[in-house]
């Protein structure tokens, strides 16, 4: 660690990992509820653990992109923190903010907590993945307006690079589009074609420019290759992602009461989404294999790599898959999107905050990599998390294609939930293999204690 | 920027002439283009009569001036480029002139076009004819429009004397450019204007 | 690579592409608006509609349900359910669910303990987003 202010990122992280436990368990009670419906019913309703599975999710990720920044941002910009102590301060008051609105989830109807929140006045809960109460979608707002104030003086006050500048352009990008949840029309189809600049334009838009700072900063360090060559990279990379997935936005005005034409731009444009994701891993791969150095931190350099081909099979591969209209006309809104999302999410976003957080960690405690032993049990945790979310994701799609076949394609369509019964063998098999990530998880977490010899920080 | 490489960059044999980066970008831009020209056989191979129909409102004559416009644009341009290795930036400039020039007579006849098409009520949901015109036209005449922005950054250079006849990338950048923005219309032209 | 490909030209075509694109978005974004009030039928969007909706919200339905194939996935999609179903049904059914759940392990939906009002405007919601033009979308009545 080469400025104390990069110490703030700590409680970040850790935050991070223990939120992302409570995602993970919620998670295998709604896996289970599929398939054993009156399962903690009717005291956990499967709404309620999907809101806590998803905004868990949500809020874990935006603590490991601030404790990104605030570890990546005095080192690029070569110059101390802004304020450390905002960062502290907003980090209690996220924190806590967080977990008074799951617990608000947990404990209360949902219309009692809208009406404890004053949502008559100005309505904005109830939609997909934005569920917070308004107070707690303004508390987001004010945290990360003073997050961004703070990254913004240091980056000003220091040098300035390319990692830093795409990265703050992400953040801001995700306070700038986090203002469309405020957003919301009794026109249905207003509401959800708006939703979805929220939604669309933070994972296939801003989100990915975080993305490729982060892994960008990352292969800088362990790979000692020239700035200039993978900030080049960077660029372009992210051009093709904007370039591709501004218009892919189509994709999600196929059936919502959206002109037909969007059809058509939506197919075409998200057809091309997957090069980005291709250009990363070539990138990764590409850098490492031109590395200048022999790094001490391995398992880093694996999550690196990592993020590369998980986030192209799960956002490009699994995205191509039911992106086009005529295919999407039979798959939206089925399994399918499911299991695009579990690849992807894990692919691209879990795994680059695991990125950051297996570099800087060992950083943060004062070495430049934990002991091998420690590392070994990491890459343990790693492949037990990925190759869980790959079946995950096959036994998804799997139960997609037959949900799909037996619901919309056959000409005896069966009903809905007959269909869910027919299917149920995947979801106990989905269900299996998500108890497997959790065994993956103690292991990623177990890793942190392990002793052992340790390299002195470089 | 200053991290310009400090080879010699007049090309040498075997590579493609100007910055490779633009020939990235021109390699994107052709493939979606190529996407959408391939969507449009598509949807026409489902729709041929719908099409066919359709094609006939259209303005074939100003189609048709707007190609030898791009066209000569394209000439005035080649000499731009011919002039600077000659070192005569006087010349490139004003050959960069002329073309822009003739990108904007184009600009004004495409307008003219569009306006006629949009008194008329149509839109992009008027059918999937119209969607493939209006998105690949108007698609392109933003493409124009940047295109005139870069040969005017490279013109003004010249004018000042910023390229020599050993220093010339980026006027060959702006040209290769400026050609796959005329490549695009002399493909776009007979294939929504006149093919049935 | 060649050393012709410099940064600062990817950093252009970043920051020009992504300018043009976001440009096009909101240009397509535009003309979407002046076609939908065709598609959604606005006009008939009455304020038991609206009360519908926020009922729909405020009960976090899209929590299990798929409204126009987007939400969870754990129950039928909500789109057509007035078509399918029919507005008693509905009724009858959000208000006949135990609190205590139905015996056996099938899926559960809550007893939301909706008025007689609440219900009417739920139903109302419903039957207007069932006649929005979703080009035809789902592939049939069963969602």
């Amino acid at each position: 660690m080469q400025y104390k202010s990069q110490a703030v990122a700590k409680p970040y992280f850790i935050a991070a990992i223990g939120l992302f436990v409570g995602q993970i368990l919620f998670g295998l009670i709604m896996g289970l509820q599929y398939v054993v419906g009156d399962f903690l019913f009717p005291a956990i309703p499967f709404n309620v653990a999907r809101m806590v599975h998803t905004n868990l999710l949500i809020v874990w990720l935006l603590f490991g992109f601030m404790g990104a920044a605030y570890y990546m941002i005095p080192e690029e910009s070569e110059s101390e923190l802004f304020s450390p102590k905002l960062a502290l301060t907003m980090f209690w008051i996220f924190l806590v903010a967080g977990a008074l609105t799951i617990v608000g989830y947990l404990t209360v109807p949902y219309a009692a907590l809208a009406k404890m929140t004053f949502n008559d006045l100005w309505p904005t809960m109830g939609r997909e993945f934005l569920e917070q109460p308004l107070i707690t979608k303004l508390g987001i707002v004010v945290v990360a307006l003073a997050f961004l104030f703070n990254i913004s003086m240091t980056i000003l006050k220091g040098r300035k690079t390319s990692i830093s500048l795409v990265l703050l352009l992400g953040l801001w990008g995700l306070a700038v589009f986090f203002l469309f949840s405020f957003y919301n029309p009794s026109n249905l189809v207003l509401d959800k074609y708006f939703w979805w600049w929220t939604v669309h334009l933070w994972v296939e838009g801003v989100w990915e420019l975080i993305l490729g700072s982060l892994l960008a900063f990352v292969l800088i360090k362990v790979t000692g290759v020239d700035r200039e060559i993978i900030e080049k990279w960077l660029y372009m990379i992210i051009a093709m992602t904007l370039i591709t997935g501004i218009i892919g936005t189509g994709h999600h005005y196929y059936w919502i009461g959206t002109p037909e034409y969007w059809q058509w731009f939506g197919s075409v444009f998200s057809a091309l989404e997957p090069i980005p994701f291709f250009m990363m891993t070539v990138f990764a791969f590409n850098m490492v294999n031109r590395r200048r150095r022999e790094h001490p931190n391995k398992a880093a350099t694996l999550w690196a790599l990592g993020t590369g081909v998980m986030a192209f099979l799960g956002a490009g591969v699994w995205g191509f898959l039911h992106t086009l209209a005529p295919v999407n006309f039979f798959t939206h809104g089925t399994q399918i999107t499911a299991a695009h999302g579990h690849m992807a999410f894990y692919g691209a976003y879990v795994m680059v905050v695991l990125t950051i957080i297996s570099y800087a960690m060992p950083m943060l405690r004062g070495r430049a990599a934990n002991s091998a032993k420690a590392q070994v049990m990491e890459m343990w945790a790693f492949w037990i998390m990925t190759v869980s979310i790959v079946f995950i994701t096959l036994f998804l799609t799997a139960a997609g294609i037959l949900q799909v076949w037996l619901q919309r394609v056959s000409t005896t369509p069966m009903g809905f939930m007959a269909t869910q019964d027919q299917v149920a063998l995947f979801y106990w098999l989905r269900e299996i293999t998500g108890v497997m990530f959790l065994v993956g998880l103690v292991v990623y977490i177990a890793s942190f204690f392990v002793a052992g010899e340790t390299k002195e920080a470089a | 920027m200053n991290t310009q490489s400090l080879t010699i960059d007049a090309h040498e044999p075997g590579t493609p002439p100007g910055d490779l980066a633009i020939w990235f970008f021109i390699f994107a831009e052709l493939l979606a283009f190529g996407v959408f020209f391939g969507s449009y056989a598509f949807a026409r191979a489902h729709h041929v009569e719908l099409f066919n129909q359709s094609q006939q409102l259209l303005n074939r004559a100003s189609g048709a001036i707007n190609a030898l416009v791009l066209i000569t644009s394209s000439y005035f341009v080649v000499r731009a480029v011919a002039a600077i290795k000659q070192g005569l930036s006087r010349q490139c400039a004003n050959w960069l002139g002329a073309a822009i020039a003739l990108g904007g007579v184009f600009i004004v006849i495409k307008l003219f076009e569009f306006h006629a098409k949009f008194s008329a009520g149509i839109s992009l949901s008027t059918n999937t004819f119209y969607m493939f015109y209006l998105s690949l036209t108007i698609f392109h005449f933003m493409h124009v429009i940047l295109g005139m922005v870069i040969l005017a950054f490279v013109m003004a250079k010249a004018r000042s004397g910023g390229y020599s006849i050993e220093h010339h990338t980026g006027v060959e950048t702006g040209a290769s450019y400026w050609h796959m923005v005329d490549l695009v219309w002399v493909i776009l032209f007979p294939l929504v204007y006149v093919i049935r | 690579m060649s050393q012709a490909f410099t940064k600062s030209m990817a950093r252009n075509i970043f920051f020009g592409g992504a300018t043009f694109f976001f440009l096009l978005l909101v240009a397509l974004s535009f003309d979407t608006m002046q076609v939908l009030p065709k598609r959604d039928h606005r006009e008939n969007i009455t304020d038991a509609v609206a009360r519908g909706k926020a009922v729909w919200e405020k009960n976090d339905c899209i929590g299990c349900h798929t409204l126009l194939g987007e939400g969870a996935y754990y129950a039928p999609e909500l789109g057509n359910v007035y078509k399918r179903r029919g507005g008693e049904f509905v009724k009858a059914w959000i208000k006949s669910r135990p609190a205590e759940g139905t015996p056996g392990d099938r899926r559960q939906m809550p007893q939301f303990n909706l008025t007689d009002q609440e219900l009417d405007d739920m139903v109302a919601f419903l039957k207007w987003t069932g006649e929005i033009n979703t080009n035809n979308w789902p592939p049939n009545i069963e969602g």
